[in-house]
């Protein structure tokens, strides 16, 4: 094809007809094996894909509120689409019950949300018993103090 | 970008997704508007719709079409497809959300999406392109019904597309 037929053939409308779906299955095979041929064929493609864009951008239409999570909804029903990984899912379970290493992408674990306050008891008990700790090694020192000095004024009084 | 986000697609990443609704759902319902234009009946549609495309939204960055121009030709495919159901012998979506007076040749009565690059169109313009694109007929049917030569149908539709490219410019 010369370049005087490709402009031809860009201006018969195939790009648009292409890009609305309008084309015939004969005629998307033809214009997508041109399509590497010329790099015409591919501006007026990408050109026109790009006002399209633009038209589509200044249109377009909030969805109705929910349409998100019924999405949402219907993909995780859908087994080629699932969560992101997390640390703690690292090993999971196959079809016949083995567990299999797969990919984590983060070095941080993730811990359940109960844990948080489960963290401050213990922390607030540990500082109680070190302080009971301290307490009584104080008073243990103290009450030993004591029963020396008993003990010498005893020995005293004894001589 | 573009391979980080198909990987992550490929891989079933859920917020590759929602990165892909995010920025293409006001576009795509937008876009099912012109074909359904009851706004219940367009988010059904469009949850239908990404529900479907989402686990082949990879193919979209394998295609010739950016990303946006690939999922509205498989949205108009599956709306197709939709609404040329039949449930008990009755059509899916009826003549009155068809928004035109079938089967008489005139304009499009609501003039949205496409439609409005059309505006100053001829009726029979109007007409053509809103059976072979909203209602995914044959040229030849159209030719039949109109009386007209299917070579007369492939030229207005042909400058339909005309007025549409000078509109978007």
């Amino acid at each position: 094809m010369t370049i005087v037929n490709i402009e031809l053939y860009i201006q018969s409308g195939i790009v648009e007809s292409y890009v609305l779906g309008l084309a015939s299955p004969g005629e998307v095979a033809e214009f997508e094996q041109l399509l590497p041929h010329f790099p015409e064929l591919k501006e007026a493609l990408s050109d026109f894909e790009y006002q399209l864009e633009l038209f589509a951008i200044d249109h377009e239409v909030p969805p109705p509120p929910g349409s998100r999570e019924r999405i949402e909804a219907r993909l995780r029903e859908t087994p080629s689409v699932r969560p992101p990984i997390h640390e703690e899912k690292r090993y999971r379970r196959d079809a016949s019950g083995d567990y299999i290493r797969v990919e984590a992408s983060s070095d941080q674990i993730k811990v359940h949300k109960y844990w948080r306050p489960t963290f401050i008891v213990i922390f607030i008990l540990s500082k109680i018993l070190l302080a009971l700790a301290i307490y009584y090694f104080v008073e243990y020192r103290h009450a030993e103090k004591q029963i020396r000095q008993l003990e010498q004024q005893m020995g005293k009084k004894g001589g | 970008m573009k391979d980080i986000l198909k990987k992550a697609l490929s891989a079933g990443s859920v917020s590759a997704m929602e990165l892909i609704y995010d920025h293409y759902s006001g576009m795509l319902f937008s876009y099912i508007l012109q074909f359904v234009p009851d706004r219940t009946m367009a988010g059904t549609q469009l949850v239908e719709i990404f529900s479907l495309l989402g686990p082949r939204l990879p193919a979209a960055f394998d295609s010739q079409l950016g990303v946006y121009c690939w999922l509205q030709i498989e949205a108009r495919k599956i709306i197709l497809e939709y609404t040329s159901q039949n449930v008990n012998g009755q059509p899916k979506v009826d003549g009155s959300l068809r928004g035109v007076g079938s089967p008489g040749i005139e304009g499009r009565r609501n003039a949205e999406g496409y439609f409005a690059l059309l505006a100053e169109a001829p009726p029979e313009h109007q007409w053509v392109f809103q059976e072979l694109f909203v209602y995914g007929r044959q040229k030849e049917e159209l030719a039949l019904q109109s009386g007209k030569d299917p070579d007369h149908i492939s030229r207005t539709l042909r400058e339909c597309l005309f007025i549409i490219r000078k509109n978007l410019g």
